[in-house]
Formats: C-alpha cells, sequence, structure tokens
C-alpha cells in the first residue's frame, strides 16, 4: 500500500474478499455426490480391492445399483483401510459399509462400534447357516452380554492349501499325484528336492516356512495344536503342539544353514504377484497359499504345471476326510452410527445371493464361503485346486486366527518370534515361552479393559 | 487509529495462523496430555488411569527394546551424519572445476521421496543380488544379508540415513563462505596447512551452525520412521524387530494396537526424552560453541 493512502479501505477490502471467498466456497464449493444422486440414498462402501479384484466388486456395485431405485452404492477404494475405518469411526463419521478383516471383529463388536447383522429383518436372508460350517467361527462374536452374535457376512474367502510344482516333483524322481500329507512325508519330500551348489549356495529347496512368510503363526496347528483357548481367555503359545512345530521349523535352518536361507530367501524379494515368485520360478517346490495364487499363475506362468493339497500335519493328527488349514476371509460391516443402516443391510444383502458370491469368488479365484458350492461354480472355477479350499471350508478341523481383540499386536509378536526362531537366535521352547508370557499380557490388559467398562 | 482498533485489526490478520494452531496444533497437544492419562481404544471413550500408562513402559519389553534401539541409531547416525556433511562441505568449498555439478550432486537425493529411495535401498542391500554385495564379491568379501541379519540391519539403516546428509552440507557450505577471509590468511602465516586451518579456524567459526544440526539430527532421529518402517515390511525373512525404533511402536500402538493412551503417553515421553537430549546438548556444547560478537 502507498504511503498517504487510506489503510482502513484496504483493509477492509481484504477482510470483504477473504469473506465472499469463504462464502462462496461454503455455497458453491466441492461437496460429496449424496446430493446429487437424483434423491436415491447414497451409501459410502469403503473396500481395499483394486485391479481385477475391485473390478469385479465394482460391477457387483453398478449392478445393485441398477437392479432398483432407491439406494446408490458408491465403491471407494481406501488404502490403510484398517486405521481409516477407526478413526472415522471413532470421529463418528464412518462409511455406510466396510469391507474389513475377518480379524477386525473382535475390537469392533466387543465395542459395539459396528451393527450385528442379527438385528436386521430374516426377510434380508442374511443367516449364519448360509456358511460354510469352518466360515462361521469367522462371522461370530460374543457381544456384551456373551451372547454369540452375527456381524459381519463374508465378502470374500480363502482356505490355506499346500500348492507345489508338479514339474519339480518329477525332476526330483517324486510322483506329482502323491503330494504329501504329514510332516514326515514332507520333510522327506523336501529333501529330495533340495540342492546345494559345491560352494554351499542353495539353489532349490522343497519347502521353506519363510515363503512366502505371511503366517508365521499357523504351524502349531497342523500339529494339533492351537494358540488361543476362547473359553479361559488363555494363550497357549507354549503348548507341546506348538513347540513341536516350531522345533521342526528350525530343523530346516539347522541343517541348511540359517544364514545360507536367508540369502536364499532375500532373493526373492517381495516378488509374490510376479513371474519372480519362487513357486512360479522352480526355487521352491512346495508353499503354503491361498486360492489367489492361481490367478498368479495363471497372469504370469500359465503353462505352469502346479497342484494342491491340503497342507501336511503331523502324522498323529492326520485324517484323510478332515483336512487342516487357516480360513482367512474378507468381510462386510455397517459401522454403528450410520444414517441408513437399514439400506446397507439391502446392499449387503444383495453382495450374500449365492449366484453373487459365487460370481466374486470366481474373479478373485477363491473357494466359496456357502456351505453348498453349486456344481458349476466348481466345475468352471479357474483354480484347479478349488474342491481343496472348498473342503477345507467344510472341514470341522479348519481354523482361524484367535478370536481376540488383541490379535494384531500377538500376530506381531509371532512375526518377530519366527524369525528369530527361523535365525536360530533361541531355541524354539524359550522363545514361546517368551512369547506365552507376552501374549497373556496382553490377554489380560484387554480383559482388564472390558471389565473397566463393566462388560466381559 | 486507536490503539483498540489496531489490536483488533491485528488479531483479524492473525486469526487464520491462530485458529489453525488452536485446532489442529494446542487442541490435539492438549488432548493427547489427556489421553495419555488414560485407557483409550479409539471406539470407546476414554477411561482414566492415572500414570498407569507411563509405567507400564517400564516393565513393557518391546518399548524398552524400541527405545534403545532409537538410542544406539542416533549415537551412530549423528556423529556420522555430522562428520560426513562437515568433510564434504569442506570439500565444495574448495575451488574445483564443476564445483555446481557436486553440489547439486550432493543435495540431489534429498530431493528424493523417502518411499522411493526406501525401495532403490532394498535392492541395494539385498543379501543375493543386492549391488552392495556385488561390490563386495568383487574385491573378495562375501556380503551379509543387511536386511534381515540382526548384526548388520543396524548399519544398513544408519547408511541409509547418510543419504539424505545434502541438507545439512549446503547449510555448512553456505556458513563456511560466512568465514572471513582474514582469518585464513592469519592461519596460513602462522603456517596452518588445511587439515589445522579446518580444525582451529573453519570448525570453531561453524560451531553454532554444527549445534543447530546436531539438535535438528537428534530430533530427527528420535522421531525416524519412514526408511525402516516401508523397509521392515518389504523384508521377508528379517526379524520387524531388528529395526523397530520407537515412534513405529507408537504408530502401532495408536492406530493398529488401538491403544491411544499409551500411544500418547508414549509422545509425551518422546518429547520429554527430545527435550532432555536437547538441554544436555546445549549444556555440553557451552564452551564449545563460539559466538561472533557474543
Amino acid at each position: 500500500m502507498s504511503e498517504g493512502s487510506n489503510p482502513g479501505l484496504g483493509r477492509r477490502a481484504a477482510i470483504g474478499a477473504i469473506a465472499a471467498a469463504g462464502a462462496g466456497f461454503a455455497l458453491f464449493g466441492p461437496r460429496g455426490a449424496k446430493e446429487a444422486s437424483g434423491g436415491r440414498i447414497v451409501l459410502d462402501y469403503w473396500e481395499k480391492w483394486t485391479g481385477h479384484e475391485g473390478r469385479a466388486m465394482q460391477r457387483i456395485v453398478d449392478e445393485f445399483n441398477s437392479s432398483q431405485s432407491r439406494i446408490f452404492v458408491r465403491y471407494l477404494v481406501t488404502s490403510g483401510l484398517d486405521q481409516k475405518t477407526l478413526i472415522a469411526v471413532a470421529g463418528g463419521d464412518p462409511p455406510d459399509i466396510v469391507g474389513l478383516w475377518n480379524y477386525n471383529i473382535p475390537l469392533y463388536a466387543e465395542t459395539e462400534a459396528i451393527i450385528p447383522l442379527d438385528e436386521f429383518d430374516s426377510s434380508y436372508g442374511v443367516r449364519i447357516e448360509n456358511y460354510a460350517p469352518a466360515v462361521r467361527q469367522l462371522l461370530t462374536h460374543p457381544d456384551r452380554t456373551g451372547k454369540q452374535r452375527l456381524w459381519a457376512t463374508v465378502n470374500t474367502c480363502g482356505t490355506i492349501a499346500m500348492y507345489y510344482n508338479r514339474s519339480v516333483f518329477r525332476d526330483a524322481g517324486l510322483d506329482p499325484d502323491r503330494p504329501p500329507r504329514t510332516i514326515e512325508e514332507l520333510d522327506a519330500y523336501a529333501k529330495s528336492i533340495e540342492r546345494v551348489s559345491a560352494d554351499g549356495g542353495i539353489e532349490r529347496v522343497g519347502f521353506l516356512h519363510a515363503e512366502p512368510g505371511w503366517w508365521s503363526w499357523i504351524w502349531g496347528y497342523h500339529f494339533g495344536g492351537t494358540l488361543y483357548d476362547p473359553e479361559t481367555d488363555r494363550a497357549r503359545a507354549d503348548s507341546a503342539e506348538n513347540i513341536a512345530a516350531f522345533e521342526w521349523l528350525q530343523s530346516y535352518p539347522r541343517r541348511l544353514g540359517a544364514d545360507a536361507l536367508k540369502k536364499f530367501r532375500s532373493g526373492f524379494g517381495t516378488a509374490y504377484s510376479s513371474p519372480q515368485n519362487a513357486l512360479l520360478t522352480g526355487q521352491v517346490a512346495m508353499v503354503p497359499q491361498g486360492p489367489w495364487l492361481a490367478n498368479v499363475i495363471q497372469t504370469f506362468s500359465p503353462g505352469l504345471d502346479y497342484g494342491v493339497a491340503p497342507f501336511p500335519v503331523a502324522e498323529a493328527v492326520y485324517r484323510e476326510d478332515e483336512p487342516v488349514g487357516l480360513i482367512d476371509s474378507d468381510i462386510l460391516v455397517i459401522p454403528r452410527g450410520v444414517k441408513h443402516p437399514e439400506a446397507s443391510m439391502e446392499f449387503i444383502a444383495y453382495t450374500q445371493r449365492p449366484e453373487v458370491v459365487e460370481y466374486l469368488s470366481t474373479a478373485h479365484f477363491k473357494n466359496s464361503p456357502l456351505a453348498s458350492p453349486s456344481r458349476e461354480f466348481i466345475e468352471r472355477h479357474p483354480n484347479r485346486g478349488v474342491r481343496v479350499h472348498n473342503a477345507i471350508a467344510a472341514s470341522p478341523r479348519g481354523f482361524v486366527c484367535p478370536r481376540t481383540r488383541v490379535w494384531p499386536q500377538l500376530k506381531d509378536e509371532f512375526d518377530a518370534s519366527m524369525q528369530r526362531m527361523w535365525g536360530l537366535a533361541r531355541p524354539a521352547r524359550e522363545e514361546l515361552a517368551a512369547i506365552q508370557q507376552r501374549a497373556q499380557q496382553y490377554l489380560d490388559e484387554a480383559a482388564e479393559q472390558r471389565r473397566r467398562r463393566g462388560y466381559g | 487509529m486507536t490503539d483498540r482498533r489496531e489490536n483488533i485489526s491485528g488479531w483479524i490478520w492473525i486469526s487464520p495462523w491462530l485458529v489453525g494452531f488452536l485446532a489442529f496444533m494446542l487442541a490435539p497437544a492438549a488432548l493427547s496430555l489427556y489421553y495419555s492419562f488414560t485407557e483409550y481404544p479409539l471406539l470407546e471413550a476414554p477411561v482414566w488411569v492415572g500414570m498407569e500408562n507411563y509405567g507400564r513402559m517400564l516393565r513393557d519389553e518391546v518399548f524398552l527394546t524400541a527405545l534403545r534401539k532409537t538410542f544406539i541409531y542416533g549415537a551412530i547416525s549423528i556423529p556420522l551424519s555430522t562428520a560426513l556433511a562437515l568433510v564434504i562441505a569442506a570439500l565444495l568449498s574448495a575451488k574445483i572445476r564443476g564445483g555446481r555439478f557436486y553440489q547439486a550432486a550432493v543435495f540431489l537425493p534429498t530431493l528424493v521421496p523417502m518411499a522411493a529411495s526406501a525401495m532403490v535401498w532394498l535392492w541395494l542391500f539385498n543379501g543375493e543380488y543386492g549391488l552392495i554385495n556385488r561390490g563386495l564379491e568383487l574385491i573378495g568379501i562375501d556380503g551379509p544379508n543387511w536386511l534381515t541379519s540382526t548384526r548388520w540391519v543396524m548399519t544398513a539403516i544408519v547408511i541409509v540415513s547418510l543419504w539424505g546428509v545434502g541438507q545439512a552440507v549446503v547449510v555448512y557450505y553456505a556458513a563456511m563462505k560466512e568465514v572471513p577471509d582474514h582469518l585464513y590468511e592469519a592461519a596460513s602465516m602462522d603456517g596452518m596447512g588445511p587439515a589445522r586451518r579446518f580444525w582451529n579456524v573453519t570448525l570453531p567459526m561453524l560451531s553454532p551452525v554444527v549445534l543447530f544440526n546436531v539438535v535438528t539430527l537428534i530430533i530427527g532421529a528420535m522421531q525416524v520412521f519412514v526408511i525402516p518402517y516401508i523397509i521392515t515390511k518389504a523384508t521377508p525373512g528379517g526379524d520387524p524387530r531388528a529395526m523397530y525404533f520407537y515412534t513405529m511402536y507408537m504408530y502401532d500402538n495408536a492406530f493398529v494396537y488401538g491403544k491411544m493412551g499409551y500411544a500418547s503417553a508414549m509422545a509425551w515421553v518422546q518429547l520429554l526424552v527430545t527435550l532432555v537430549l536437547t538441554a544436555m546438548t546445549f549444556a555440553v556444547s557451552r564452551k564449545a560453541v563460539y559466538y561472533r560478537g557474543g
């Protein structure tokens, strides 16, 4: 401003301009499309999927939107979904539907941050009996009164089986039609497949606990054990079965060398969804994986001759008709505080129609979460191992991650401990004793939290 | 214009900042102080627990390990990056051909987003195919599994931290240009060589700037997060606790484990530790720092 001019005028003009800009922004600025939907109720659906998985879900959303004229669902891909949902729900502005992971249920259910789906009218047709027996464990949890409630529906479900490279089997003189059934057989197969160079470098292994390394904690279940007893709220990390399982895990680095194995493993990097996937390249012959691996195979190595079988178990645990395997699933929930819970439920019910469930499962290469998958689903499925995955979902010995709100913390403990055990930093028995102590401490803290709030 | 009108006018002009400060800095900080005395799982209302969160830290093995690792990281990376930045700045100060190119080359890495550089380092340090081990192989050394070995992972993270030394180099370089020429001339006349001139002239004249940089490095070391977080998540086969630093554990408590009360207490302890370390640095440096005209 030049000297001698009226300072009041400039100030007034500036304040007026700021006020006008603010008013303009408030009146004409950007806003959600909720108001521009032709009178329909607009629902925000947060989901994690992108790529082909996202496109398949988007198609379901589009079909739902065209199937009626009352509700319009917006499919919003959200990264860091669990953290953002936690904050949005805590902040009182949750999305109308969220696609979380099944391990989120205990925390959200105990804190009543989601609406139990059995609260809605039964005419929606969402019933626990619709799902395969082992899958039911994923969707229920006690409410504050201790009553088991249905909190979610399955979006897609995957059971963990053993994928193996049949060409490598043949190359090692093994029968590709007779995959290992017990841990003892797995070890024998692995030894036949292993190839170590003259300088001690590992070139090929039969089995590697750290590939892909996503489920550091499951081994004890294949020895007949568990990690958590929900009845007593006690951790079972140091049970005899877990000790046996992790001593078995340590037998591999003992035989092949911890450093040599780590170096070999580091060569794969994080190349799960790429042509460098260790199963595809033949560097690892047998891996525990979910049905989604078939998509990776089809994309990057369509000619790969692969087989799928239940992951082996300890000899004493083996029963042909009751395979053991982890069941994992993505879920749909309705956060408490949404404006149109009935509309959210209407969309969720639509996604649970058998034909919609089977369409999404097929598009994701996954098994069906339903109690009775259709014959067409199995016959037309692009994953040749779908029967194996379905059998695990239907098995009474299909297991799920411990149903406690502190599971994310327990899992981190296990991830860290498994690497220490795999690196032979500490005997399995000692490491598991330490985890047991910390796991119980987390469980006790959670129990104290519930007690402070007058439930549990 | 009356004083009152001038006051009102002043408040109006600073009000955008003031509102922002109150809403986004002071209020959250005050709330976090309150939450630090509560058990607050985010999805339920906070419950007052007094000093319990602070007491629990003393018994929490993961907390103590994360704190220890953060101190070790700071104790190694701060002196190393300070020394390296000073040496590079001194070299850049020398009148050499292509000096501008070297200045740009040293500063350029600081412009690369941290997530991108983490991915690059991930492959450089790869035990099987990494360029670093390939280089070591050429001179007959069998390189370690940098990121999966508990013995080597800290060294790897410190090396990555040195990658961002360019920012300090620029500050030191600018400060070196401010050192009066006559001091160097006097030192030369006294028979000092380049090394002694650097030690007896440059360094004392730079000491306030070094102090400033060390303090910012202490704050940065206490908050180290992005690079180890990305590398940990993207390194299957490595012990995720081998490079688990303070801020990573705080983040996990807040947003993964749903323990906002505990995370808030950790944030306040972090502030306290940083303040104590800064105060100690000032106390120790009192005799070593030379302020011109002061």
